[in-house]
Formats: C-alpha cells, structure tokens, sequence
C-alpha cells in the first residue's frame, strides 16, 4: 500500500529540491519567505483575543476571588501548624502506606526540606500545589469523562489535550494575568490547565479499558447511565484513574516554578528565580531539590496509594503522628515555632565553590568540547554544508559544484532504496541530504512544505499531509516562519543527538542493571527538578549561545528516550529469547535480530516523547539566549503582548504536533507489525 | 390454545459498521434473501453479525443457542437483552416490544423481570460479593438493610454463604461465577439470559456448576436463554437448541433431534464427538411394530437413553470369553459386569 | 551619610508639600517586591516609612514584567524602582488607560553601558577607550560568532542596545542576548574566575559592579542629536555611536492610591534613595549575607534625619 505513494512523495520530494536549488539565484524568494506576503496574523490573533478576554474577565476575577479562599485558608494552616506536626504527619502517612521504607522516604523528604531554610516557602508551595491539584483533576476528569460519553467530541478533546500540553505555559501567561489579575491565581491556573490533560487522558483510558461485560452487567442490572458512571465505571477504573492522579501532581510540581514568574506569592519557585539571577548554583540547586524531594514523596505516596496493597498498621501510624504532635506542641508551648534557617547552607555554598574550580580547571576542555561540537555539528545543521565548511574551519572551501554532486548522490541513493521496497528510508534519506545541505535555517520553504507533506503521506495518509501542510502555511504566512526555523533547528539537533545517547543508555542499561541502578536517579533528578537551576553551571562551562542551549535540552529530552527504549528491550518475552538462544543466536544477534524491532514501538514511543520534551525546554533555553520561538515567548510576555505570545506558542504546537503524528504513525504501523 | 411464548424473535438483524441502518435499507431493496443482504452488506463494508433469525421461547423452556465463535450467538442474546439496539427486526417479551420501550421501561425490566450472566462473570471489583449480588436492588433504590435481606436466600441458594465481604478478586473462579449467577437472580428474574457462563471455568468446576444450574432452573421454573459453543453442554441441558452459523439459525431442535437428524454437514460435524447413547433416547429409535413377546420380560422405557438401552439388554445375555493372542482363553466377561460399569458412570 | 542625598531632595520636595488625610489606615497598602535585592532596598525603605506614618505595609512579589496589570487593578499600590530602560510597553499602555500614575523619580543614579570586568584589560591593551576593540575583536570571538568578536547583549526582552551600539560604531561584534539577568551574571562570574575574555552590556548601581570589578568602557557621551543625526559623534554614518542615555529611574502606582491613603501616596511620591544609600544596603544583603529587613532597620535606626522630614510633611 506504502509503495506507490512513496515514490511519488520521494519523487516529488527530489523534483522541488532540484528546482530550489537550481533557481537559488534567480528566485531569492523561495528562500526567505517575503515579508510582503506575510499577513499580520499575529496582530489579528491579539485583537480578537482581548475582545473575548475582556467579555470573559468578570467571571474569572469572580472565580479568582472565590478561589483565594481554599488557597489563604490552607496557607494559614500549613503555616501556623509547628513544622513537627506535619512531618509526623507525612511519615504516620508514609508507614500506613507502605511501612518503614515509606514512612523513612517521608521522614528524610520533608527533614531536608526543614534543613534547607525553606520551610515557610516551601509551605505556601505545598498550599499551591494542595489547590491546583484537586482543581486539575476536576476539570481533566470532567473532560476525560465527556470524550467518553460523547464519541463526537472525543478527537477534538483529544486535540485540545494535545494543545494544552504542547503550547508553552509562558505563551499563555499574559492572557491568564489580564482574566484573574495578579496574584497566585494565576500560577495556579496555569499549573492546572498543565495538570489537566494526563487526568484527562488516564481518565478516558481507564473508561476505555472496563471490561465490556462488566458495563453490561450494570446495564442489565438497571442502573441508570449516571448510576452505571458514578457507581461501576469509574470506580472499576480506579486504578488508571490514579496514575493519572499521580501525573498530574507531579505535572502541578513542575509548574511551581512558572507560576513564581508571575510572582504574588512566596513560594520556593521564587526564591529558585531570585538564587538564579544571582548565579549561585549552590542555592538554587538547594532550593530546586526541595522541589524535587516534594515530588518523590508526593509521587511515592500516592503511587502506593494507587495499588490496591495491605495496608500497615495503623495504631504505628497514629504513634509517629502522636509524636509528631507532642513535638509540636512543645515547640509552640516554649514560643519557638520559627523553623530552623539556613542548616543546609554551608553546603550549597561548598558546591558552588566546587563549580568555580571546575569551571576554572577545566576551561580549556570545556572550550575544545564547545567549538568541535559547534564547527562540526550544530553549525553545518542549522547553515548547512555550504556556508559551515569554510578553510578556517574544516580546511577548505564548500563549492556550488559540490552540492550538486550531493544532491545527485543522494537522489539515486533514495531511487535505489526505493527499488528495494523502503521508500520511506529513502525519502527520509533525501530530506536528511537536503537538511545536511542547506541547514535548517536555510530551507527553502516549498522544499520543506513538500517534503513534510510527503512524509506525512506515506507514515498516515492524506488526511495528515494536507492537515500538516496547511498547519506549517499558516506559520509562513504569519511571518513566524525564520524563528520556527530556529527552533525547529535546535529542537531537531537536541532530538537527534538525544535519540543517538539515549538510546545507547537504555541499550546498556537494559543490559546492566548497575548502569540502570545509577542511571536511574539521575533521570529522577533530571525531570522535575526545575531546569533554570542547571543553566547556571552549563552556562558557566560553555557560554551564552546555542550550545548551551542545546546541552540544556538536551538533559531534559534524554531522559524519555533512554526510560522507553530500557523498557522495551527488557520486556521482550523470555520465550522469544529462549527460542533465540535455542537456535544459537549469540547475544548480540539476538539484541539486534530480537530484543531491538520488539522494541522498536516502544522506542518509537520514546523518541515521541523526546521529541515533545525538546519543544517543551525552547522556551526555558531561551533564558540562555537563543532566537527562536522561545525568545518571541519571553518577548511578548515582557510586552504583554497577548497576539505575539499565543501565535508563537501556537507555532510551536503546531512544529510538535507535526512532529508527534509522524512519530505516531510510524509506530503505530510497527505495532500492527509486531501484532501488539 | 396457544399461549403467548415468552420470548420471541422475530427476523433480528444486527449489522455494524460505519452507517448500519442506512446499509441495511438499501440492502433489503436491493436483495431479498439473506444470504444476498448479507453479501450487499458485505460489499458495502457492513458486518452482518446476525442475519435475519427468528425464534419462539416458551415460558418455562430452556432454550440453547450454540455455534462457534463468531457465529452471531453472544451477538444475538445481546439483541433479546437490548444490550445492542437490533438493526431490524422485533423482540417481544410476554408480547412486549422492548425494542420500543423506553429507557425508564427499560430499567424497569431489567431490575425485576430479566437476569443476565457473563462469561467473564463481569464483577464489580470494588464492591463485595453481597454488595455486587445486591447491586440491582440498589439501583432500584431499596434499602440497604432490606436488600441484603432479600439477597441472603440468594447467597445460600448459591454456597456462598460467609463469603459476603469478599471481594471478587478474592474469590476463585466458579464462586466468581456463582456470585455473577446470583446477581443476576437478585431482581427475582422471570427472563434468564446466560452468555457462555460455564466456559471460562475448570471441567471440574463446569460440570458441578451446570449441575446446580439444573436444580436452581427446576426450583424457580424461569424462562432461559442459554449460550455455548459446547455441544455437550448444549446436549446436555437444552430443552431446545439452536445451532447457530454466520449469523443464521441453521437448525433449531430437541437434543435428539440434532444428534440423529442433522440437516447438513455443519450440525453432523457438530455432533460427530457425541457419544450418541448418551444423549439419544429409546423413544427416537423405537418400531411401531407390536410383536408377541412374554409380558414378564422387563421392557425399556421411552425416555432412557440408547446407553442404559443397551446395558439393560447387554445384561440379559451370556458371559462371552476373553482370549490372549494366542487364542488360549483366559476368562470370561459376563456382561452383567459390562452394564454395570456403564451404568455407574452415570450414577 | 547624615546628610545624604536624599535629605536634600526630600527637604526640596517637601517644601511645598502640604498635610493629608491618612485615608484608610485598616488597609494594607500592597509594594511589589520585584526580582534584584537594590529593589528589595528601597521598597522595605518605603515600607518602613510608611508604617512609621502608621500604615500597615504588606510586601508582594511580583515579577517585574507583569506587575503592570496588577497595578492597574489595584492588587498592587505601588512599585518603587522602575527602570525607564527595562519596562514593558504595557506600562505605557496602563499610564494612558489612566489606571497608573508616575509617582516621580526615585533619586537613584543610573548608568549603563558597554562593559567587561577588570581582567579584560590585559588581555586587550588601551581599554577602557573605547577604539581598542577595533583591534581585539578577534579576542572575543567564539564558535558562533567567528570571525567577529562576540558581544553579551541584554537580554532580547529588554532591548538590543549593545546591537545597536556596534553598529553605531561600526565595531567587528556579533550582539549575542543574553536571555536572562541571571545569564549575563553566570557569564560574569565564569569569565572572572577563568581570567577569560568578556564584553557584555551591563549598568549600575548592581552588586556585581563591585563583586566581578566591572569596568565601564569610555565612550563618547551623547546627547539626543546622537541618536537622530548621524553625522554627530565618531562614526559619520550612523546614529547610535555614543554612550546610553541616560535611565530614569522611577515610581508608580495604582491611581486609587491617591484617594484611598493620601498620606501615603504623598509619601512615597516625595521618597528619594540615592546611590550612596542603596549600595551600602546592596552589598550587606548580597555580600555579607544580611536579611533585607535587618539591614534596612539599621539604616533606619541610623539616618532618621534623612526620611523622617518626608513622613512628617505628609502628615502635618
């Protein structure tokens, strides 16, 4: 079914390259997409969105007045209860849960919280987080619930689920200021609408996946739809349903640091923003582990919540809470309720003077790493071959005579490939030569409108290809086009080199499990920790500019990639193996002849989700100084320019959108190969 | 006189794809038989899941529908419960159409007049095994306290007396499945439907169930729909049967008449397995022809079947030698013994 | 610092102050508390006055783009150290609404330009002029920016002065924005313990001034016919070859303030701070480790005659 439509999408693919490279002199347009031509999408986008935010404005100020209620009250109490009282609570919860390992888990969590300083901070996050959780859940369970009962509006749910993800939080701050005024609501807000959509999804699947005679058995014993929903369905999915109570905390934890941009709070978000202006590593890492710390217990617990396991002994758990009460009274007795400060401070400093003196020692190794991987890497991809390779550079000179040649290699190279039946190998092959080429920045646009809707064709159909042409045209012709350029560069290297070390981690930690042991808490580490934190040292070692950039996308979008490829090369069915090894097969044949194509969806799954994530961190690189659509972001924020900021944020949906349903496609053909 | 059977289907129809109704009317205008609705059907990317099948239950009767997988059997009993919406046709319980009641009549229904068993028992898993076997009384809005009141009876009924605060995952499978049987007497039942509900069980466990099945149907005298791709299931405790093969009734009829009189190759296949003795009766064998015979020798009834037939007359001859290879006689079988070791199986 | 700078200037404003109402003292009057710590200084300055006066003063953070809005509806009073250089569009915005109002500068000097910390001298001879970098461009120069010099710009959402600058003079360097205060700090400290080469666009009065020994580099000083005739200054062909105008720095707020505490909003309209004053602050909180509110105290306890006179005016 594929073959036809590939050549003709390889065919056409080469045939458009052909002609913009031939008429890169004559026709300069088909390079640089006109300003003329642009319309001022970005300025109509902003009119009709003020016009609706002004209709709308009173009932959100009403709801964010109604809403500072809950959040104050809980404030008030996390903060007037003595710190003992809540740690006895944490960990009486920890041991009724999951006994000792938990109860200790919550015990340690929440002292290192103590000691860092930041209890009172760390309060008013809690407080944040207590609110926009339950908040989060309502309305993503509400959502979940309607694209289950309504099948017309699943997809369009789904869309908006996937447009609530992608679209950057920043891009949509300015509007959420001007509807709820400022203050933590907004914060709030904005880490809900972010929360909403893995409640949402775990919701739909969780209704899904009810066995169907156990809905007809509430059927047939005659409950009404809301009785079947209320009584049967939703507490049969219970156990989805808490992962996805699950995700969205820690969805909600992410955003603390978002809703400090907006400030009116005191939270740990903020002081993570304060410690990072002044580049004091030591501080902001303090200060970002408190988060991060929060996350594990928050996530541990309510995981073993999820699981339908044995409860402990819960006469243990009133001692430890008791305990923790008496400590606290006695503190509040003796007036000494001010949690310690600054215990942990000596520590933080001890790091970031260790960074110095690694910045320091290692500044020549670090600026070999930085040029190498600029000159032969990052540069040729984004200017590409011909204006990158110059005599001072790789030692000689790129001539207009050797792309040609290129070009042509490359053509008969995707014309073979497409003879031995892979025309999809083939066309990625072409587009991959013309991107090597030109650079991303440098692309003609009819070649890449053509090529993205061919792809699109072969991995799904035409619905996609016209879906993803007319997306990106609607980028080009709102003179966002150069910065999606940019960011798609970025994003594209990032996800690549991701794709490359990630996947040789989670080989190898497939096969290790001591790699995975230390592998692991890194990649914990490494996803909710708030990613400012890191840029000051990568700043320190490589600079402002893009190479920073890309190492800090880089750390956020691994960490999928190397997680979905361990698991799907772990959870090949022994049987598989046992056959393999019962026919001779070496362990290196039967990692690449068995373990790696039945792994092959679920690493297509990762480099999706990597994908994702590397679109997700441009707006945070853009705080080191990059030119994409992540500058724009923080630019129309700075402005309070509503057009700006959703447009931009909106291009940048639309570029991982694209992304995710090529992905998704390909997968899901592998799937259906593998029968899965 | 006639009465009004308790179940009737009447041409059921049940098409899915992407437009049924649609599919299905300009498919009735453009063919008549079924065979060629279907293959209108099927050209037009419809599944036609159940072609036109037509049957009367009467109260009190056991009714089997059998085929195999994909045959349209669990598709049809869904179509009696209005579990499916049938694309066309009629289904009338005690002369009721339900397939025009309304959704309050409906519930109605379900709570106090039809039951309905699972194959994978379709267990509430968050609620215990009392609050499950209740849950039709709940949603009718009866008391806590009396609606366990009224399930207790149930509960014994089944053995599963002290299990009440299990939950379902607690339980192994034929007390799942005895809980899934007594949910669905909870309303008091007079329609009975069961889908498949023996198979996903142990040959130990099924054959014990299907026996308690007997007693409980004898004692509440309900009528029944029951589904299975196992003939001697079906064989054994059919009133009726009807064997079912893509989406068609192919023959409907007592045990008897579907072991000896097949009407094609597909129902002979069927049957082929069966030991025959077991299920045919003397009855179905029997001549017409009145000869002189002492009248004190003991006679067979109709209602035995052809393996007690044959034991009771094996019983009446002499014992017959049993030989090694070699031809040297080394005892004798009386067939007394012979009978007796048939008989005991049964007993 | 008895008779600082501020004394002066208040005791000038002052003059032609008259008494008002203290307006409604139960009310909590909200300052913003915005992200650098000189900030954080004159507002707690302001704040203490305030409750010297008999207000009740609560402290918001609140993030320096977006506190306009906030102003606006009145969910801030007011914010006390506006940087005309670094403020969003949308405080032109709100001060045309009429829902702001510009409560006068703060008194506080400013200055920004093109800047590199002291170790870069050596490494290009004839800084601090201005015309050496024509020579040691090729010093700055780095993967991106090959074969210019690279030059560390404000962040984009502030502006591209440093751009505009090398343009004016027609210096070899690529403008790379920083992105962040926090980067522009990050490449400070870097290049300060690694003794390697930097030039960045930076201002005072900051804590890194003194903490990294940044040096300003000398440029011609400018005037309006600078940036709109290019004929003015070294380069005869562009605009923009001369130094930053100079910054305001000043006041805001919401403009029910007046009605609502009149006192008040005389007060803070008449508060200055000067450098002299907020540096020494500064470097307590930021160096030494002091907690804004302590270190403020002091100054209080301790400079009495300098912001005293303004509440008294206000109120009698």
């Amino acid at each position: 079914m594929t073959r036809r439509p590939g050549v003709l999408a390889a065919g056409l693919t080469a045939l458009v390259g052909a002609l913009c490279l031939l008429l890169q002199d004559t026709a300069p347009f088909l390079f640089a997409f006109p300003k003329t031509w642009t319309i001022p999408t970005t300025d109509w986008v902003g009119s009709v969105l003020e016009t609706i935010l002004g209709a709308i404005k009173p009932a959100m100020r009403w709801f964010s007045w109604l809403i500072a209620y809950p959040m104050d009250g809980l404030n008030a109490v996390l903060n007037g209860l003595p710190w003992p009282v809540l740690i006895g609570a944490v960990t009486a919860l920890g041991w009724h849960l999951g006994g000792l390992r938990l109860a200790l888990l919550g015990l340690a969590g929440f002292g290192f919280v103590l000691l860092s300083g930041y209890w009172s901070e760390s309060m008013n996050t809690l407080a944040l987080v207590a609110v926009s959780v339950p908040l989060a859940m309502i309305f993503g369970g509400t959502i979940g619930i309607l694209a289950n009962e309504a099948p017309r509006l699943r997809n369009p749910l789904l869309g908006v689920l996937d447009a609530m993800q992608t679209i950057p939080t920043f891009a949509y701050l300015t509007p959420l200021l001007l509807l709820f005024g400022f203050g933590p609501v907004v914060g709030l807000v904005a880490s809900a609408i972010y929360a909403a959509p893995p409640m949402a999804r775990n919701m739909l699947l969780g209704l899904e996946r009810i066995d169907s005679e156990v809905k007809e058995a509430a059927i047939m014993s005659g409950a009404t739809r809301a009785q079947q929903l209320f009584q049967v369905e939703i507490p049969t999915a219970r156990h989805q349903i808490m992962v996805g109570v699950n995700q969205c905390l820690m969805a909600a934890l992410s955003m603390v640091i978002i809703a400090a941009v907006i400030g009116g709070f005191d939270d740990i978000g903020w002081e993570v923003l304060l410690t990072m202006r002044k580049a004091q590593f030591g501080q902001a890492l303090l200060a970002g582990l408190v988060i991060v710390l929060f996350a594990i217990v928050i996530d541990r617990l309510s995981a073993a919540m999820a699981r339908d396991r044995k409860r402990f002994n819960s006469r243990i758990s009133f001692v430890i809470f008791g305990i923790g009460l008496v400590a606290g009274a006695a503190l509040y007795l003796t007036a000494n309720t001010t949690p310690p400060t600054g215990l942990l401070g000596p520590v933080a400093e001890m790091v970031d003077e260790w960074l110095s003196r690694f910045t320091v020692v290692n500044a020549t190794l670090m600026d070999d790493i930085k040029n190498t991987s600029m000159f032969y890497g990052l540069l040729p991809l984004r200017i590409g071959l011909d204006d990158a390779v110059l005599p001072f550079t790789w030692g000689f000179q790129w001539t207009k005579a050797m792309s040609l040649v290129l070009f042509g290699i490359s053509a008969l190279t995707c014309t073979a490939l497409i003879w031995l039946g892979k025309p999809v190998v083939g066309l990625l092959f072409l587009i991959g030569m013309g991107l090597l080429e030109t650079g991303i920045t440098n692309l003609p646009w009819p070649f890449f409108l053509t090529a993205i809707g061919s792809l699109a064709w072969v991995a799904s159909g035409r619905k996609l290809a016209i879906l993803s042409v007319c997306l990106l045209v609607t980028i080009l012709v709102s003179g966002l086009w150069e910065r999606a350029l940019l960011s798609l560069y970025l994003s594209g290297a990032a996800v690549l080199t991701c794709t490359a070390f990630g996947g040789v981690l989670g080989v190898v930690s497939a096969n290790s499990t001591v790699v995975w042991r230390l592998l692991r808490p890194v990649c914990d580490l490494l996803q909710t920790i708030p990613l400012f934190v890191f840029l000051i040292p990568v700043l320190m070692f490589f600079q402002i500019g893009e190479f920073s950039a890309f190492l800090a996308i880089c750390a956020y979008a691994i960490v999928p990639m190397i997680r979905y490829t361990r698991h799907g090369i772990v959870t090949t069915p022994p049987e598989m193996i046992e056959a393999a090894t019962a026919n001779g097969a070496t362990t290196w044949q039967i990692l690449r002849d068995i373990r790696l194509p039945y792994a092959a969806p679920s690493i297509l799954l990762g480099l999706n989700q990597t994908i994702l994530y590397a679109f997700a961190m441009l707006v945070i690189a853009a705080l080191v100084g990059t030119t994409g659509l992540g500058q724009s972001i923080y630019l129309a924020l700075g402005q309070a320019d509503v057009g700006l900021g959703v447009s931009a944020g909106a291009a940048m949906a639309i570029l991982a959108f694209i992304a995710d349903r090529l992905v998704q496609s390909f997968a899901e053909d592998r799937r259906k190969a593998l029968g899965l | 006189m006639t009465t009004t059977p308790a179940i009737t289907a009447e041409d059921l129809w049940q098409v899915f794809g992407p437009d049924p109704l649609t599919a299905f009317r300009r498919a009735q205008s453009d063919a008549s038989s079924p065979e060629d609705i279907a293959r209108v059907l099927d050209a037009s990317g419809h599944i036609p899941a159940v072609r036109g099948v037509s049957f009367d239950v009467a109260p009190g009767e056991l009714f089997v529908i059998m085929g195999l997988s994909g045959s349209g059997k669990s598709t049809v009993v869904r179509g009696l419960s209005r579990l499916l919406q049938p694309t066309s046709g009629a289904v009338r319980l005690y002369g009721e159409d339900i397939l025009a009641a309304s959704k309050s009549r409906m519930n109605a229904l379900r709570r106090n007049k039809i039951g309905m068993v699972f194959q994978h028992f379709g267990l509430f898993p968050h609620m215990t095994v009392i609050d499950n076997v209740a849950y039709p009384l709940k949603v009718a809005r009866v008391s806590q306290k009396e609606r366990y009141a009224r399930v207790r009876p149930v509960l014994e009924m089944l053995g599963l007396q002290g299990r009440d605060t299990a939950y379902p995952r607690e339980l192994s499978g034929g007390q799942r499945q005895r809980v899934g049987i007594a949910r669905s007497l909870a309303g008091d039942c007079s329609i009975w439907f069961l889908d498949e509900p023996f198979s996903a069980l142990d040959p130990l466990i099924r054959r014990q169930l299907q026996d308690e099945f007997l007693t409980i149907r004898k004692r509440l005298n309900t009528t029944i729909v029951f589904i299975t791709h196992d003939i001697t299931e079906a064989l054994k405790l059919a009133d009726r049967i009807a064997i079912m093969r893509d989406g068609q009734i192919v023959q409907i009829g007592t045990p008897a008449e579907i072991v000896l009189n097949p009407v094609d190759d597909y129902v002979r296949d069927f049957a082929r397995d069966v030991a025959r003795g077991r299920h045919a009766r003397v009855g179905s064998i029997m001549r017409n022809d009145l000869r002189d015979i002492p009248g004190d020798t003991p006679g067979l009834n109709p209602d035995m079947t052809l393996e007690d037939a044959l034991a009771f007359c094996v019983e009446r001859y002499d014992p017959v030698p049993v030989r090694d290879p070699a031809g040297q006689v080394l005892g004798h079988v009386y067939p007394h013994d012979l009978a007796k070791a048939l008989q005991a199986e049964k007993a | 610092m008895t008779l600082s700078r501020l004394c002066l200037a208040t005791l000038l404003a002052t003059g032609s102050a008259h008494a008002a109402e203290l307006g409604a003292v139960d009310e909590p009057i909200k300052l913003a508390i915005n992200e650098w710590t000189g900030q954080h200084v004159t507002t707690h300055v302001a704040g203490e006055m305030l409750e010297a006066a008999g207000y009740t003063v609560e402290y918001v953070t609140a993030g320096m783009m977006n506190q306009f809005q906030a102003l606006a509806d009145g969910d801030i009073t007011a914010t006390l150290e506006i940087w005309s250089s670094n403020v969003s569009d949308e405080y032109a915005k709100k001060i045309d609404d009429g829902t702001v109002v510009e409560l006068g500068d703060l008194g506080l000097d400013a200055k920004e330009g093109l800047a590199y910390p002291a170790h870069v001298a050596e490494l290009c001879p004839g800084l601090p002029d201005w015309q050496a970098l024509k020579d040691c461009a090729g010093v700055f120069a780095t993967a991106e920016t090959l074969p210019m010099g690279r030059l560390v710009d404000y962040p984009a959402d502030w502006g591209t002065p440093g751009a505009e600058r090398m343009a004016g003079f027609g210096l070899p360097f690529k403008a790379v924005p920083a992105g962040s205060e926090g980067a522009l700090i990050a490449e400070l400290r870097a290049a300060t313990e690694k003794k390697s080469p930097l030039f960045i666009v930076f201002w005072q009065p900051h804590w890194a001034m003194s903490a990294y020994d940044v040096q300003f580099v000398d440029v011609p000083v400018g005037n309006d016919d600078c940036f709109t005739d290019a004929a003015w200054g070294p380069n005869p062909d562009a605009t923009m070859d001369c130094g930053f105008s100079p910054s305001r720095i000043f006041k805001a707020s919401w403009s029910g303030m007046a009605d609502k505490w009149p006192a008040a909003f005389e007060i803070l309209s008449n508060y200055t701070l000067a450098v002299e004053d907020q540096q020494p602050m500064m470097g307590a909180v930021d160096v030494d480790g002091g907690s804004v509110e302590d270190v403020v105290a002091d100054w209080m306890a301790a400079n009495e005659a300098a912001w005293k006179p303004v509440v008294d005016a206000a109120l009698n």
